[in-house]
């Protein structure tokens, strides 16, 4: 009975020892609260099942190394994990320990994020669950919790915000504004039990799994084998890894600010295609534009443009294909594209301009109303000054 | 012809009123002009029947189409613009005409004894009036006929006790919706009309019966001077000058409907928010300053009250006019002031409306 | 100069040939007025080319036009819808506009299924959405054939 009890206390001790800073867990509440809402209590699992029997009214802490291997012990079996949810992947221990995390922490470095840091420890809550940790649109904020505190990632060798700067992308814009939960978050492109920084030849493998025709495109053109001969990440050169922006058109040209202006200039090989596609887009963008302005005011004059705005909607959809072609960095392909958009541009403007025209040819006609009754009107004033005079 | 006329005669009592009609004549003097407006307005209300009558056949009173059946008629009846910006114009341009009409008559002391009868019919279609303008400008569903009618309706919710239950009944609810737009659609092409027309009947043939009104200075000018005034044979003299005039107002429509064509705008979304600077339309715009003008609350009671219960005195005072002027050239005198008065107040807040409308 | 033929009051009523010429020109411009109230009338009133707002009902094109496995664009209001005929003969007409981005989607014969291109968004032939970024399923419309002309059309 002593002997079990020194033990658990030497275990305690041990655990307590071992056990990372409080916050590495999620805190707020007592674990007891905490997992009245927890998926595994709904399953029929109680505190015995993670931490053993309670000895003195005590359960033992579980040691930040000890962690992984625990959930494992169900989660990687698929037998048992069947008879709760049968569609669950048992894979997650096995791709934790390929990780930059699970590597760490086994080799005995607890400041390196384990199950309960991303799932909670007494919480857990399934990943589709809104309030999950890990559901999309919070992966950001909890990879947060320890990528960007410098003070952290520092000891490590980290200088830099990941997740700050994704939180300035595109895809947190797509994914948090619009909720569009096919936009990537951290876990989309590192994995998340898997996680590790993509390789700077991968990235591209993991871009184009959405956008498939840059991709394309960009492996059949001269700067494949160019970036991989000098070693430079595909679309990162460009459009960076975290804080993807908007890309805009003046991107595109051989003078500052233009990206392209970083490498080329005049004299390099390809200024004439470069130039081609800046023309383009400009022509493109100036041609849509100005067409949406004369729809705009022909549809306030109460005019039809039903048809006019469909002609730009092809023109529009042609822009967004031709800045998808730039990334042949050829000018055949994107004038292939661009000139029919520009046409369709300029026939949506003629249609608005045909529909104001129209208003115009109203006052002509209006102009013919008026000589017949101007006339009239003539007519009948002589008519009433030779009428009798009146009698007083 | 003469065989034709023979026939009718025998079937219907026609002679009578085609006797009357040749016989009347209408009195010349210095304010003879201002005669020209009642025929002016009948011409507007003309208009609007026939452009009305055809819109209805394009027309769709629900929600969910009716700014869409207006768009169609706008862009792909022929004319639908036309006939459109006409029906728009010719409300305003009627409601400008019966201002100008009631303004003489009160001016003009025509409401004196024996026309009191004409006169109360006559306010009446003039209320009305402002009820089709009212109830039409909601009928293309758009953004500002939304918004408008919605400030409108709430404006009725200032009366206490039963205004709320007024706005309930105008709005066919609680807020302004679907139900609103067919209830002012049935009233505007069902109820207004058949009231209109009645009172309008009893307005005209009144106005035949007792003869062209003539004021009382000019009358008095008369006995002074024992000439009878020159009396103008209404056919073919003051028809062909109506005719004149009536023309000119057909080719002002054109005109606006081409150079000033009536907007559309964006469909009603009853779920925005209200967009900056809506505003009912000119002949409301008088109320609707002088309100801005008013302290939302005054001893408790809504400061709205402050504009709608001399505004409801005055519309008051105005329907029971000839009862309450006892026809002395002082009483007359009060009267002239008074109207210059009211006409001096709209005047200066529809000034003030549009000048802070533009800034 | 007889005095026989001086008059008191006024002028002389115009001579006969002038008043007929007169009334002639009054009535001539007065028929023009006429003419050019009830042109606009008329045509008014002859139902025109599409009689009803094309927003709840549209033409399609030919329906013998439509081969199995294919599928058309066409404008529906100020967006486009798509038509498509099913290997096996049936007519199903949807939305053209991606829930995604709001791209024009197209018909993939090699697929037999509906694409979009702009993110590379799939749709099966019920409309759902299948495989790609787009969030919901494209909004169905009724297909109706009269004669050889496919009609769509959406609930109000």
């Amino acid at each position: 009975m002593t002997r079990g009890f020194g033990l658990c206390l030497i275990m305690l001790a041990v655990g307590l020892a071992t056990a990372g800073p409080s916050w590495a867990q999620i805190p707020s509440g007592t674990p007891s609260d905490l997992f009245r809402d927890d998926v595994h209590a709904q399953a029929g699992l109680t505190c015995d099942s993670c931490h053993g029997k309670a000895t003195g009214g005590e359960y033992r802490s579980i040691a930040r190394t000890e962690i992984a291997p625990l959930c494992s012990r169900c989660h990687s079996d698929a037998a048992y994990m069947r008879r709760f949810r049968p569609q669950l992947r048992v894979d997650q221990y096995a791709q934790y320990l390929t990780s930059t995390h699970g590597k760490r922490m086994s080799s005995g470095e607890t400041r390196v994020a384990t199950c309960s840091d991303c799932h909670g420890g007494h919480g857990i809550r399934p990943v589709q669950d809104a309030r999950s940790p890990v559901a999309p649109p919070r992966v950001a904020t909890t990879c947060a919790r320890c990528h960007s505190d410098a003070a952290r990632m520092s000891a490590f060798g980290h200088q830099d915000n990941p997740p700050a700067d994704w939180g300035k992308s595109v895809h947190a814009k797509a994914l948090l504004e619009r909720g569009d939960t096919s936009a990537p978050t951290c876990s989309t492109c590192h994995g998340s039990h898997g996680a590790v920084p993509p390789g700077v030849t991968s990235v591209a493998l993991i871009c184009s799994q959405c956008h498939v025709r840059e991709a394309e495109l960009f492996r059949k053109s001269p700067k494949k084998a160019l970036f991989e001969s000098l070693g430079q990440a595909e679309c990162l050169t460009c459009h960076s890894n975290h804080e993807i922006e908007a890309p805009a058109d003046s991107w595109i040209g051989l003078k500052d600010p233009a990206l392209c202006s970083t490498c080329h200039d005049d004299s390099v090989k390809g200024a004439a295609d470069i130039v081609a596609v800046q023309e383009g887009l400009q022509r493109l963008s100036v041609g849509i534009d100005r067409a949406q302005r004369v729809l705009d005011r022909a549809e306030q004059a109460g005019m039809l443009v039903d048809e006019g705005r469909l002609v730009l909607r092809d023109a529009h959809e042609r822009q967004i294909l031709a800045r998808v072609t730039v990334h042949a960095f050829a000018a055949k392909p994107f004038t292939e594209t661009a000139t029919p958009g520009v046409a369709e541009a300029a026939r949506a403007e003629a249609i608005g301009t045909g529909a104001l025209q129209e208003l115009q040819f109203r006052r002509k006609g209006l102009a013919v109303a008026t000589v017949l009754i101007v006339g009239f009107l003539v007519t009948l004033w002589v008519k009433i000054r030779r009428l009798p005079p009146i009698e007083p | 012809m003469m065989r034709l006329q023979a026939w009718l005669e025998e079937r219907m009592p026609i002679a009578r009123f085609v006797e009357a009609v040749r016989h009347k004549t209408v009195p010349q003097h210095r304010f003879s002009l201002w005669y020209f407006f009642g025929g002016m307005t009948l011409f507007f209300f003309f208009v609007q029947v026939v452009t009305g009558a055809l819109l209805l056949l394009y027309y769709r009173p629900s929600a969910s189409e009716a700014y869409e059946s207006v768009a169609f008629v706008m862009t792909r009846v022929p004319f639908g613009w036309l006939v459109r910006s006409i029906h728009a114009w010719s409300a305003n341009l009627m409601i400008a005409a019966a201002f100008a009409h009631l303004f003489s008559v009160v001016f003009l002391h025509a409401y004196r004894r024996p026309r009191e009868v004409t006169w109360l019919s006559g306010v009446l279609v003039f209320f009305i009036t402002f009820a089709f303008g009212f109830s039409g400008y909601l009928l293309p569903w758009n953004e500002l006929a939304f918004f408008a009618t919605r400030v409108g309706t709430d404006m009725a919710g200032a009366v206490p006790g039963i205004g709320e239950a007024v706005v309930h009944f105008m709005r066919g609810g609680k807020d302004v919706s679907g139900a609103t737009l067919t209830r002012f659609f049935g009233v505007h092409v069902a109820i207004l009309p058949a009231l209109i027309t009645a009172l309008l009947a009893a307005h005209l043939l009144l106005i035949q019966h007792h003869g062209m009104s003539v004021p009382p200075s000019i009358e008095a000018a008369q006995r002074k001077h024992g000439r009878p005034l020159p009396a103008m044979p209404f056919i073919p003299h003051f028809a062909l000058r109506d005719l004149f005039g009536w023309t000119v107002a057909l080719a002002l429509l054109a005109g606006l409907s081409a150079y000033f064509p009536w907007e559309l705008g964006k469909k009603a979304d009853i779920f925005a928010a209200a967009p900056a600077g809506i505003r009912p339309e000119w002949y409301f715009l008088w109320m609707f300053q002088a309100l801005k003008y008013m302290p939302a609350t005054v001893f408790g009671m809504s400061g709205e009250l402050l504009v709608l219960v001399p505004v409801s005195v005055g519309a008051l005072a105005l329907t029971l006019l000839p009862f309450l002027d006892p026809d002395t050239p002082r009483s007359r005198r009060i009267v002239k002031t008074l109207a210059g008065l009211a006409l001096a107040l709209m005047t200066t807040m529809t000034v003030l409306a549009l000048l802070e409308g533009s800034s | 100069m007889s005095s026989d033929h001086s008059s008191g009051a006024g002028r002389k009523p115009p001579t006969p040939r002038r008043r007929d010429v007169l009334d002639w020109l009054l009535g001539t411009w007065g028929a023009g007025v006429v003419g050019a109230v009830f042109y606009p009338v008329l045509r008014f009133l002859a139902p025109p080319e599409i009689p009803e707002s094309p927003t709840l009902t549209v033409s399609a094109g030919k329906a013998s036009a439509l081969l199995p496995n294919s599928g058309r664009l066409v404008p529906f209001g100020a967006e486009p819808a798509i038509v498509v005929r099913l290997a096996g003969g049936e007519l199903r007409a949807f939305s053209g506009v991606c829930t995604h981005l709001s791209c024009t989607v197209q018909y993939r014969q090699d697929l037999h299924h509906i694409w979009c291109a702009c993110h590379n968004g799939h749709y099966d032939l019920n409309g759902r959405n299948i495989s790609g970024p787009p969030p919901r399923p494209l909004q169905p419309y009724d297909v109706n054939v009269q004669g050889d002309e496919i009609v769509i059309s959406r609930k109000a």
